[in-house]
């Protein structure tokens, strides 16, 4: 029996992801398999749909799907939705479309992606979705819901873990004209699945949601208590929610994937993590929380890497000069600051750097540079070996 | 920062306040202490912690569950 790998993408996939996916995937091409599913799998939903029909990735989509031997499972009520169904199955014949209902497919994407989750041993007893992303402005926290309701419906325990805008999630009164009600869809989860009686788990990052409003300082007596907040929802320290990391149930996020052993029920180590920093910093979120994320859970005794890849590379290059009145943490010190912490490890992908022109700044130019080659490994690293060991991988 | 020009952290998670610190400290002349607010929670879960890295850390209590802290290697 060989591993598992996997990748969940409901994000943009620019050309150089499509890319590098394919290289990480490289090394897999030919390796013999004991059970149905392929070592390695690729489910596409929401944004990532549209590169398949970007003639600037085709090149890597066809390497994909017929050199590697990646199984590509596409969801079909999403590419119907963008108008690219037909052309997609056109394009690439073989590509996996369940929930097509011209094809007289009846099992959706997001049960085939649930299948494939609890394996052939069949234990996936509850799942997570880490939300990063508020809704209606992104359709991501659609997709959580839809995949935290399978979870229910067979017979699992959802989980939520609202980080960065995700806690957005969790407002208190949502009330949109025309899209699904996210707030009364988390609640109607938490109900089913027993939160109020402590049997679900539905948490909410307590930094995010000070920053956001939703945890506020009482005057009286200087404790924070939820405000706007849906009552399903509990706010907790980042430090609680990586305490469910622990874990070895599947926890996806908007752009996540992972690996599972050969020999699932027998992991001798928490999971491990790896955090792919994608996003320039400072104007966004994104790389400061993958970083304090990161941070957190290697201080909470999980192995973490995080592989600074697309434009994540320049974190490490040119010199931060951060003022006082830029109210935001120097990235630059963040990482140099932490690099001694035991179980964190810092690495970069070199083609990032090299097709922007870019070198590492001086302080960084000891960091592990992983190339084309050595990123399946970096990622997957005991894939196709008889590991006892997951690992996760969220994107940020 | 505080009236008195001591910068005031209590507002921070534990694992920002670590790496704040830890970024401080590195610029930190050796002879001079860091100075700083924390409430008891983070002097318990973060500060404490430094001991272990060989820095002197004391801290005493200035207000209602805020403490001023004190680390020199």
């Amino acid at each position: 029996m060989t591993s598992r790998s996997f990748f969940f993408l409901c994000g943009e996939v620019p050309p150089e992801r499509a890319h590098w996916i394919r290289d990480a995937a490289s090394p897999l091409s030919g390796q013999a398999t004991t059970g149905p599913d392929p070592p390695f799998t690729l489910y596409l939903t929401g944004e990532a749909l549209v590169s398949l029909a970007d003639s600037r990735s085709e090149e890597y989509w066809h390497s994909i799907m017929y050199e590697t031997g990646m199984r590509v499972i596409v969801d079909s009520d999403e590419l119907r939705l963008h108008g690219l169904l037909g052309t997609i199955k056109e394009k690439y014949p073989g590509i996996l479309t369940p929930g097509d209902v011209n094809a007289g497919e009846e099992l959706t994407f997001w049960h085939s992606l649930v299948a494939y989750l609890k394996g052939e041993n069949k234990a996936c007893d509850r799942a997570a979705f880490l939300l990063c992303e508020g809704p209606y402005m992104s359709r991501t926290s659609v997709y959580m819901l839809r995949f935290l309701k399978i979870i229910v419906e067979l017979g699992g325990q959802p989980e939520l873990y609202a980080y960065l805008d995700g806690v957005h999630a969790a407002h208190l009164d949502q009330h949109p004209s025309e899209f699904e009600n996210i707030g009364e869809g988390v609640s109607v989860l938490a109900t089913v699945t027993g939160e109020d009686e402590g049997e679900g788990w539905f948490g909410a990052c307590s930094r995010c949601a000070t920053a956001r409003g939703y945890f506020v300082k009482d005057q009286d007596t200087g404790a924070c208590r939820p405000s706007s907040c849906i009552p399903a929802v509990t706010i907790r320290p980042l430090k609680e929610i990586l305490e469910r990391f622990a874990g070895s149930h599947p926890i996806l996020a908007q752009c996540s994937g992972g690996t599972f052993p050969s020999r699932p029920g027998q992991e001798t180590f928490p999971p491990g993590l790896n955090i792919l920093i994608t996003y320039s910093p400072y104007v966004s979120e994104w790389t400061f929380g993958g970083l304090s994320l990161a941070v957190a859970a290697a201080m909470g005794g999980l192995k973490t890497r995080v592989l600074f890849i697309e434009q994540g590379v320049y974190a490490l290059c040119g010199d931060h000069t951060v003022l006082p009145e830029d109210r935001v943490f120097n990235v630059q010190e963040m990482v140099e600051a932490t690099m001694d912490i035991p179980l964190l490890h810092y690495a970069v992908y070199s083609p990032s750097l090299e097709e922007r022109g870019l070198e590492l700044t001086g302080t960084f130019s000891g960091m592990e540079r992983v190339d084309a080659e050595g990123i399946g490994q970096f990622l997957f690293s005991e894939q196709g070996e008889d590991t006892l060991h997951l690992s996760r991988i969220i994107f940020f | 920062m505080s009236t008195k020009g001591i910068a005031d952290f209590t507002d921070l998670t534990c694992t920002n306040l670590m790496i704040k610190l830890k970024i401080l400290l590195k610029k930190q002349v050796d002879s001079e202490p860091l100075e700083f607010y924390a409430t008891r929670e983070q002097v318990d879960n973060t500060c404490s912690q430094f001991t272990h890295q060989q820095y002197e850390v004391n801290w005493d209590q200035s207000g209602e569950n805020q403490y001023l802290v004190s680390m020199k290697r």
